[in-house]
């Protein structure tokens, strides 16, 4: 019985994760391209424009949504944030959630 | 990797770090930059729109396909725009007289190609029809604020921009009608305030002494000065066929 509780919540948890980045994944894909951030960091999210810039298929999904809320607030401003500053006014943070969130399961 | 991609990348990182960091009001290179140089060399050249297409294909990922920018203000409406004030923006970019660094890596010559491609883009660029719904400042025609605004462009604009903010495209002066909104009024204030570098000095002599509040009554009347319907695009839910 223990064992099929576990599976079953297994199951769900499962069923449930997928469901969450099945809808994510559209928005953050579609977000990815309305949002300009492919012009910069590649349409695969692995090409990015310039050697410098950073690749973000499959990076960390946290530490992308940090940095982007960052970037935008102006905590962070070394490097190359100068390039991405200007852009950051067309996402808020529930878009920066999608677009990290589908990035982080890009291979 | 060898060497000289390593080498373009440093530079490129450096300049984009600078084109952030620089913000001496130096506009002594207005002359230069408007009459010699690359913008000259691009001036004279004979435009290939076939080519300026394909090199607008790495605009309009920010630009958008129909060259509308975002209404937002992030990106500028470039669609209408007079060819010499495209070609001599695009060489202040790349020579790092205007600072840019969003856009300052897709204007090198590396990304977009030489005088030739300046000179094939912006002819492209210039022939697309204008959004008819650009962004537009808060306060409606018969407002207070719209009434001092058109006062304010009549004492201070009228006499480059225009009766209607067409410009002059032997004087490479844009046209600033049907621009957005949010993107005139960052550009006055940073023109105003010494931080866009290739500003032409008599304007930030004549605007030095706008308040903010001036600055966005004047800008909001040239946002909703209406545009010319042959310049404009049939609705704004317009595709660009050329980019399906």
């Amino acid at each position: 019985m223990r064992k099929i509780v576990t599976l079953a919540v297994a199951v769900t948890a499962a069923a449930s994760l997928m469901t969450g980045v099945t809808a994510s994944a559209a928005d953050g894909a579609a977000l990815y391209k309305a949002k300009t951030c492919w012009s910069c960091h590649g349409k695969d999210a692995k090409t990015p424009l310039m050697p410098f810039y950073p690749s973000l298929a499959g990076q960390n999904a946290d530490y992308m949504y940090n940095q982007m809320v960052d970037i935008k607030s102006g905590a962070r401003s070394n490097g190359q944030t100068a390039a991405m500053k200007g852009v950051m006014g067309l996402v808020n943070e529930e878009e920066m959630r999608a677009l990290a969130d589908w990035l982080a399961t890009l291979n | 990797m060898s060497v000289k991609p390593v080498i373009i990348g440093l530079t490129a990182a450096v300049a984009i770090g600078l084109s952030f960091g620089v913000s001496a009001a130096d506009t002594s290179s207005w002359n230069k930059g408007a009459h010699s140089g690359e913008t000259d060399e691009a001036m004279h050249l004979e435009p290939d729109l076939e080519n300026g297409m394909d090199v607008y294909e790495v605009c309009s990922a920010c630009h958008m396909p129909e060259g509308w920018g975002f209404t937002d203000g992030t990106f500028p409406q470039l669609a209408g725009q007079h060819r010499p004030v495209l070609i001599k923006q695009l060489a202040d970019i790349r020579a790092l007289n205007r600072d840019n660094p969003t856009m300052y890596p897709f204007a090198l010559p590396e990304s977009i190609g030489d005088a030739q491609a300046l000179a094939d883009v912006t002819a492209y660029i210039e022939k697309l029809p204008m959004n008819p719904e650009n962004g537009k400042g808060e306060w409606a025609e018969g407002t207070p604020e719209f009434e001092q605004g058109k006062k304010l462009y009549a004492d201070n604009c009228v006499r480059c921009h225009g009766e209607h903010g067409e410009g002059d495209v032997e004087k490479f002066y844009p046209r600033i009608e049907g621009q957005h909104y949010n993107y005139m009024l960052r550009q006055f204030e940073w023109i105003r305030d010494g931080k866009r570098r290739n500003a032409n000095p008599d304007m930030v002599e004549q605007i030095k002494n706008f308040t903010d509040k001036d600055m966005k009554m004047v800008i909001n009347y040239i946002s909703r000065v209406p545009v010319n319907p042959k310049d404009l695009a049939p609705s704004a839910d317009w595709k660009n066929p050329d980019f399906d």
